[in-house]
Order: structure tokens, then sequence, then C-alpha cells
């Protein structure tokens, strides 16, 4: 051991800023691991520690009545269901709605408890994150702490058709029902506020069922089972129900989004780690030959010296992974109250040892791999040709660029002669710019499609959207058609109607229908095939088709109540909303299953159209057969809004890192050639090159391989960004994206990449400066 | 009347050595002529190549006055000196160096080139010089690392002449080579020299100095003394005692 020391000693001294250098990429590489690692395995385990902790349900049903037989029956169906573990039946009252939150409105279906009732619930229980004195009012989930809604605050809440100004008392944590994400959002209110509601009569008694069963991975099937019971027992009651497995999804969105984004950069990192570290191990092999000759020849084995690179680069990698796990733990705090504020669910910061393990071992492992293969070349030195400088450093066969041929001007020749001589650089600098490349298009995409205008992205997120959603009583629908065909405010007027199926020997579907589709404004919702045209077709989430192995051609068993039906896929669908459960009908093909006794037209207005202001004159104008009206622009901002911030982070963060991983690898280059070439310098200034001739020549030499790869990169990458992505949202249901990828700002992008690039070669260069040609008369070479 | 191409007033040099100064050139006052083969002798640590490099403006006085062809070189900046040696000096080295990755030809170029835009011109005149070296053109096309010693110093000096230089200055040119390749060089620069080029030459070799025809002697950073041997003549024995003479008489 004492000999390998003595030998990483000598290295170290030599290498220096190289050292620093590979420290802060290492670094960089492994506090983003860690930062996936914690966020993709704790922070959704976080979800069933909560659950235990409140004592979460399996599964919610919600159903607008309160009948104490309906509520005997449906106790009944669940003491005699074996799965049924435990379950709480209480009052409630359940209301579809909206709050005013980030800057739009969230729609959701609203179960209103009182709070003392809440919170002496035995499963589902409520946790209070924050209270108040305040005896009137409502206490909201965390979610909606924002800072423009807190304790003391008015919050606006669309109850039904009704806007509802309430004072905030306070916030609770509820994991089944704490978020419009899980289908159902829970409002607490004061003893006073309650009654108040309830003799308005905005909202209808209701029962709020909670089930834990006994197995959680049958929690769908089991929502399944006890709407189809309910619903055939009591088919005129609107009910929504939600489950474990869709609730532990859908609130972890943004954070599956935001940890594949780290993971895709995590991985990026430790690519360039790696190709940096063998670029420079063969660097260090080249230009210490003749030390490695002594060390041979004084009766050092290949394999001493190899495991002297081993136990150096291995021992950097301990302490830089250390370190920057220490970051990602700084970091966390951040990225944690970032991610609360979306899934509405607070998270404990604490050491994680599994993710810390994991990060050790890949990196480890990944770079002991990487110094044992590019050492390989020790084994082959001998002592003497290691002391005659060892072997060739050219390729004599050819004379890149000479000088008396080329038409280029002598530094930009002399600049190329660099670079096709240097190409295991080039081929660091392709591998890095290409990583680069891909993360640009990346930003790119992500500034386009979700920053700058989110329409794609909403559309892959929400689904269809337009501005108005006029909810009618189905008796009411031929009136209401003819009329808004008159209205000249509207420019287009279609069927958009959701309810919920049962995939026979499945889960529950959202089952959206519509009469005519070629009026739907988002075409892109059906990604393969085509929707159904007859009534015995559906078009189903790829998603679910795909768990099924279902093809295009296959038949598929729906049901509602008692009835069931065969259908016949015509296409597949992709709308994250509904996290792969989702199919689409016809009108008539729905009717097989089931008469709706409402339905929910979209409306397209005129630009200058006020869509609130039309909302309530067509309630107004309807009355009694509007059910309820949405603006479902306001919607769509809301929703984005969320995703919006969460994008400007990211694209931030990540084009922050690009700049670093430039640097990083640059300098690395630079040093090498400038160590390498210090005699070369030398000469040259005797000549009479100038510094900055010099500091150009290099920065040159670099830009070549700089602009090719970069272009390449950037087409390549546009080419499979689209597919890329779709891996990582493939957990909420994405598995294609047509997201516009920017020429403009990707074409603007690899300019300034370019120009960043020769910037930084020429700043990392400077050192050329201290080359002075009395290197060449003191023997300091 | 030999006209002055360099002149130095005062020189001196010093280098700091862990926190020690130390003093290489004193005072030194010295003109070097138009045409002349000045050769600058002494023993190691004398300050010879320390001198040399100063007056060709590789390096910089600590104190003093150099003026080239009546320019003041002491006062430039490192670039302004890189400017000034292009046009106005060639160098030889002891370890040659040639830059490995480039051929002899473009070795050659890379400093022709730095200063005139006529390529045209700057080829033929290297191949001149390669012609007068007889460095024939399939070794032009060849790389460093393939050339014995004396082939790649006449590429140096080729390199050292291809702006046509006032000075050519010559750190011990022979001192990496055998006898027999270490005469060619010699033969090489006294065959410039007899064609009007003003060399500089730092030696320890007595059989090198006796190509000058003026022979500095330094010692502790003074000149102790100079000779003049009068144009050199194969085989005269009569210079090769008065140079002997000389020697001896500063301590040689």
């Amino acid at each position: 051991m004492t000999e390998k020391m003595l030998l990483i000693r000598g290295n170290l001294h030599r290498t220096k800023g190289q050292v620093i250098a590979e420290i802060l990429l290492i670094l960089l590489a492994a506090g983003m691991m860690n930062l996936w690692l914690m966020l993709s395995l704790d922070y959704r385990q976080n979800f069933d520690r909560v659950h235990k902790k409140l004592n979460g349900e399996h599964v919610t049903l919600c159903i607008a009545g309160a009948e104490e037989q309906m509520q005997r029956d449906i106790a009944d169906i669940l003491e005699k269901e074996k799965r049924t573990q435990e379950f709480s039946i209480d009052d409630a009252m359940y209301i579809p709605g909206g709050i005013e939150y980030n800057g739009g409105e969230t729609t959701t279906s609203f179960v209103l408890l009182k709070k003392e009732d809440a919170l002496n619930r035995s499963i589902g229980k409520i946790e209070l994150v924050e209270e108040s004195e305040y005896t009137e009012g409502v206490y909201l989930p965390m979610i909606y702490k924002t800072g423009e809604i807190t304790v003391g605050k008015k919050v606006s809440l669309t109850i039904g058709s009704k806007k509802m100004t309430y004072q905030v008392c306070g916030f609770f944590n509820s994991v089944m029902t704490g978020s419009h994400n899980c289908g159902m959002c829970e409002i607490l209110l004061t003893e006073k506020t309650y009654q108040e509601l309830e003799e308005k009569g905005y909202a209808p008694q209701s029962t709020l069922v909670s089930v834990r069963i006994a197995d959680k991975s049958e929690s769908e099937n089991f929502e399944t089972m006890l709407n189809h019971k309910v619903s055939e027992k009591y088919p005129l009651l609107s009910t929504i129900s939600n489950s474990y497995a869709l609730v532990s999804q859908s609130r972890y969105i943004s954070q599956m989004i935001c940890s594949g984004v780290v993971s895709a950069m995590a991985f990026f990192v430790l690519m360039i780690v790696l190709v940096v570290i063998a670029s420079n191990i063969r660097n260090d092999i080249q230009e210490n030959m003749k030390n490695l000759g002594v060390w041979k020849g004084l009766g050092y084995q290949s394999r001493q010296l190899i495991g002297s690179f081993l136990l150096q680069f291995l021992g950097i990698t301990v302490l830089a992974a250390l370190v920057g796990i220490a970051l990602s733990y700084s970091l966390f705090p951040g990225v944690n109250d970032m991610m609360v504020s979306q899934t509405g669910i607070p998270y404990e910061v604490h050491f994680l040892p599994i993710p810390l393990l994991i990060t050790l071992t890949v990196l480890w492992g990944t770079v002991a791999v990487t110094v044992w293969f590019s050492c390989g070349r020790i084994r082959k030195i001998t002592p003497i040709d290691a002391l005659r400088q060892g072997v060739q450093t050219h390729n004599f066969k050819r004379n890149y660029v000479p000088l008396d041929q080329t038409r280029l001007p002598l530094h930009a020749a002399l600049s190329m002669k660099t670079t096709l001589t240097e190409r295991k650089h080039n081929v660091t600098v392709w591998i890095t710019m290409w990583m680069v490349s891909l993360i640009m298009v990346f930003s790119g995409l992500m500034l386009e499609n979700v920053i700058v205008d989110m329409t794609p992205f909403m559309e892959l997120v929400v689904g269809e959207s337009t501005d108005s959603c006029i909810n009618i009583n189905t008796e009411a629908e031929e009136t209401f058609l003819r009329e808004m065909e008159k209205d000249d405010r509207v420019e287009k007027v279609y069927l958009y109607h959701s309810q919920t199926v049962e995939h026979i020997g499945g889960a529950e579907l959202v089952a959206i229908f519509s009469d005519d589709f070629s009026k739907v404004n988002n075409q892109k919702v059906v990604i393969e095939g085509r929707f159904p045209e007859f009534e015995n077709e559906a078009a189903v989430a790829v998603k679910y088709a795909r768990e099924n192995g279902w093809n295009i051609g296959d038949e598929i068993r729906l049901g509602e109540g008692k009835k069931e039906e065969n259908y016949i896929i015509s296409g597949f669908t992709q709308i994250s909303n509904n996290l792969g459960r989702d199919c689409i009908l016809t009108r008539e093909g729905y009717e097989r299953l089931s008469k709706p006794g409402n339905l929910s037209y979209y409306l397209n207005l005129s630009e200058d159209v006020e869509i609130d202001e039309f909302n309530q004159e067509i309630s107004r104008r309807f009355a009694e057969d509007v059910n309820r009206t949405l603006n479902v622009l306001e919607v769509v901002n809301g929703t984005s809004a969320v995703y919006i911030s969460l994008m400007e982070v990211i694209v931030a963060a990540i084009l922050l890192l690009s700049v670093l991983i430039i640097l990083f690898v640059l300098y690395l280059l630079a040093r090498t050639i400038l160590n390498k070439k210090k005699k070369e310098y030398g000469v040259l200034k005797a000549l009479g090159f100038t510094t900055a001739q010099l500091i150009f020549q290099t920065a040159l030499s670099f830009m070549p391989t700089v602009i090719l790869s970069t272009v390449t990169g950037l087409i390549v990458s546009s080419w499979v960004i689209n597919p890329l992505t779709a891996v990582f949202l493939r957990n909420i249901g994405i598995v294609k994206c047509t997201f516009y990828v920017p020429v403009g700002f990707t074409a603007a992008a690899g300019i300034w990449v370019i120009v960043f690039a020769f910037a930084a070669a020429c700043l990392l260069s400077w050192r050329i400066k201290k080359t002075v040609p009395r290197v060449l008369l003191a023997n300091e070479l | 009347m030999k006209k002055t191409c360099v002149e130095a007033e005062n020189l001196s040099k010093s280098f700091s050595s862990g926190g020690n100064l130390q003093h290489v050139l004193k005072n030194i006052d010295l003109e070097l002529y138009q045409g002349d083969f000045t050769v600058i002798m002494g023993a190691s640590g004398a300050g010879k190549s320390t001198l040399l490099y100063a007056l060709s403006g590789m390096d910089t006085p600590s104190l003093g006055k150099i003026s080239f062809g009546g320019n003041i070189i002491s006062d430039l900046d490192q670039d302004g000196l890189a400017v000034f040696r292009r046009k106005h000096c060639g160098f030889v080295f002891q370890q040659i160096y040639l830059i490995d990755g480039m051929s002899v030809m473009d070795n050659v170029l890379a400093a022709g080139l730095l200063i005139s835009k006529d390529k045209k011109a700057v080829i033929q005149r290297a191949k001149e010089l390669f012609q007068a070296v007889d460095l024939p053109e399939e070794t032009q096309r060849k790389f460093p690392a393939q050339l014995s010693g004396g082939e790649a110093q006449r590429v140096g000096i080729v390199r050292g002449l291809i702006n046509s230089p006032e000075v050519l200055f010559a750190d011990e040119p022979t001192g990496a080579l055998n006898s027999k390749t270490g005469l060619d060089v010699l033969d090489t620069l006294t065959k410039f020299n007899e064609q009007g080029q003003s060399v500089v030459m730092v030696t320890h070799d007595t059989r090198s100095a006796r190509r000058g025809n003026r022979i500095l002697y330094l010692k502790d950073g003074r000149i102790l003394g100079e000779c003049d041997l009068g144009r050199y003549v194969h085989g005269d024995k009569q210079r090769h005692e008065k140079l002997s003479a000389f020697l001896t008489e500063m301590g040689w």
C-alpha cells in the first residue's frame, strides 16, 4: 500500500487542476444521482408512510345521497366482502366545484365535511398542519397553501354553480382526498359554516365511504366492484370514487417528471465523467511515460501501477461523491418545497442510506471499470520503451493539413492540425456536445411547449381543452344546441362528456363520448388508429391497452350498472389526466350501456367574449337545466401554472448544468493540450507567435469538433427528443409525445453553445501566457 | 567600418531562486556587428545562453538597454518581443525543438508564413534553403522523429533562416550531436555566414568556436575578454593556436 501511496502522491501532485475538475464533475453526477434516487425511492414511499400514519383508506366513494337505508346497504355490501378490513361511513356534502388557485380556477369534486367530524374519523384521518382561532370558515388541503392563500385570508370557492368566499382557518393533510389530483378533494368547514351551507342547499347531502382492504394492490378492482354494486342498487345517484392505485400515482405526477429529468441528467453527467476520466488517464500515461518506465525499471509491476490509478480515482470518487451527496441534501429542502406544492403531502427531509449506497456503488463500479480499461496500455509498456519516450504519439503516415498545400490561413491551418491529431479529445468533445445538445433541445422543447405556449403540453396532460363547458340536462339538449348555433359569440359547440364505465374483469375507466369527433380541438388524443365511428367501437388508453396486451381490432367488454357490451378497439388514446385509464366511445356507443341524465357541451367562444360572463348568462337563461358551467380556459391556466413553474426551475437548472459541463470538460481538454504542447508553445513563441495567436489557435482547434458535434447533436436530438421524453413520462400514461421542436431556439442555442465553447476555450487557454520562450533555455519542460 | 546590429548597455539579468537573487549577467556593454560570426564562450553557468536570449529578445533583461538595428527592444512586452523576434531573429537550439506533429516542411513554413502572406515565395525560399543544407524533398515530407540528429538540426537552421533574419542566434547547436553531424551543422552555419548572414553562437566547444571571427569570453556574468580570429579558413593552424592562447589567458 505504501508504494501505491507514493505513486498516487506523484500523480496528484502533477495533475492538481485536473483532479479538481474531475472532483467537481463526479460531485455533480453524485449529487444528481442521489437526488434522483431520493425522489424516486423515498419520495414515493412517503405516500405510504403518510397513508399508514393517517390510517388511509384504499378506496373512497362519495354518493350524492344520505338516506339511512342506502348507508345500511353499503355497510352490508362492505361487511359481506371478504377483502374489506375496515370501513367508515360518514355524512358529508358532495358537489363539483373549483378553487381559485395559482392564478386560475382549479376544478374538482368537493367533499365538504364538518371539521370536528373529519377529525374524529377512524380511517382516512385528517392531520391539521396549521390552525387558527377563527371560528368561521374553511380548512383547506395543504396543496392550496400558497402566497395568496394563507390563514386569515379569504378564498373563493365555486360550489356547484355558486361562488362562495370563505375565511381560511387552517390547512390539513389528507392522503386520499387532499388534492384536486385525487379525483375528489375534501374541504373542512367549521360547524357554523357547514350549517349555513347546508341550509342554503347549494350542495346535496351525501355519504362518504372510506374502506381499507387487506391487499392494497386490489384497490382498483375493489373500487370497480363497489361502484358496480352501488350503482346497481341506486342507479340514479351520482357517485365519485378513487383508489389507492390512482391517488398514489396522480399526486406524484410532478415528482415523476422531475425525477425523470434528474435521472437523465445524472446519467448524462456520469457518462461525461467516465469519458473524461478515460481520456485523462490515457493522456496521463502518454505524458508520464518516462516516469512509468522508471517505476517499471525499479521493479514495479503493471498491476501495482494500475492499482495506484485505481486507488487514486476510487479515492477521488468517494470523496467527491460524498460531497455531492451532501450537496444534494442541501438542495433537497428547496426541491422538497417545490414538490410539496405539487403533491400537497408534507415530506420531512431525512438521511437516506439506500440512495447513498446505490450512488456510491454505481459511481465506484463505473469508475473502476473505466480506470481498469483505460490503464490497459500500462501492461504493454516495457521499461526501455517508456524511457525512450514510449510509444509514438503521432501517426506519421499522414501530415494533416500540409501548410504548403492548404488554402487555409496559417492559424486556421495550425488549429486544424491540432484538431486532426488529437482524436481522443475529439471523442470527448463529441460525446460532451451531444449530451449538451440533447439538454438544449429538451430545454427548448419545454420552453416552447410548456413555458411559452403550454397548449401542446396541456393537450397531453388535460386532453381536450376549450373555452367553456356547460353541463345541461338531457331534456334541454335540443333547445340548448339551437340557441348556441344562433349565438354568434359561439364559434363551435360539441358534445364532450365523460362518465365512468367498468372494463369487465379490469379497472374503472373514464369513458369520454361525443357525437362528432371531427369537432374536437385536440385531435392528438388518439395517437394510433382512429376515433370510434360506430357504436360498437372504442378507442382505449394506450397504457391500459399495453398492460392488457391489446391490439387495434381486439374486442373488449365494458359495462355500467347491470349492462355490459362488447366493443372493438379502433385506436389508442393518450390523456395523462386519467393516468392511462380511459376510453373514447361514440355517443351511441355509450348509450348502449346507459342513457346519460346530463351532458357536457364544450364551446369555443370568440376571442372578445368574457367566458365567466357568458357562463353566467347561460346559467340564467337555462336556469334549472344547466347543472354546471366551467371556465375551461381558467382551469387549464390554473393547472398549467403548476407545470410551468416546475419546468422553469428544471430548465434553469439544466441550462446551468450544461454551462458547468462545458466549462469542466473544456478545462480538462485545454489543460491536457497545454501540458502536452508546452514545449511546442515555447518554440512557437520563440519563433514569434504571440500569446493571443496561440490562445486563438488552441481555442480554434476545438471548434471543428464542437461545431460538427453540436450541429449533428442538435439534429439527432431533435429527432429523438419526443420518444425520449415519452420514456420519462410513461408513468403518467404518455407513450408518444408530439411536442413541437422549436427550430429557432434550437439554432440559437446551437450558436450560443458554439460561441460559449469558443470563449470558454480562449479563457481556459489563458495559461499559455505563462509559457515564455525562456523555458527552452531553462530546460523547464 | 563594421555596422552595429545589436547593442547592449549596462545589461544585467538576475533570477530569484529560493528567495535568493542570483545575478547571472552583470552590467554588460556589448556591440554585435553585421556579418560577424560571433561566438560566446565560457564555462557552465557563466551566463552564455542567458546573454544570447537577452540579446535576441527571447528574454527581458532585469536592467540595462538593448537596441536592435537602432530600436530599443528591452522595453517591449512579451507580445512586442514576439513580433520583434519573428521579423529580425532566427534561432537554432541545442535540443533542436522541432514540432513533433508537423512535417519538416511544415515546421519551416509555420515560421515563414507568420510574417509573409506570399506563400509561394515562402515555399520557394524554404526549398532553396533545404537545397542549401542538402535536405532532399523526401526528407521535407518526413516528421522530426524520422530524422537523424544532424538532419533535424539542419531543418532547425532552415527554420531559423526562413524569414531572412538580421541575426541567427544559435544556442549550442552541436551540443546534442555526434562529432560528424556536428561538423556538418557547423559547415552549414559557416556557409550562411560567408554569404553575409550574421550569426551569434553560444558554445563551450573550441572546435565549434573556431568557426567564429569574434570570440567573446564570459565569466561570472561579465565579458572577461574578446578575441578577433578573422575570417574562418579551413585547416588554418594559426587560428587554432590564437584561440587556444586566448582561452588559456581567460582561464579556460
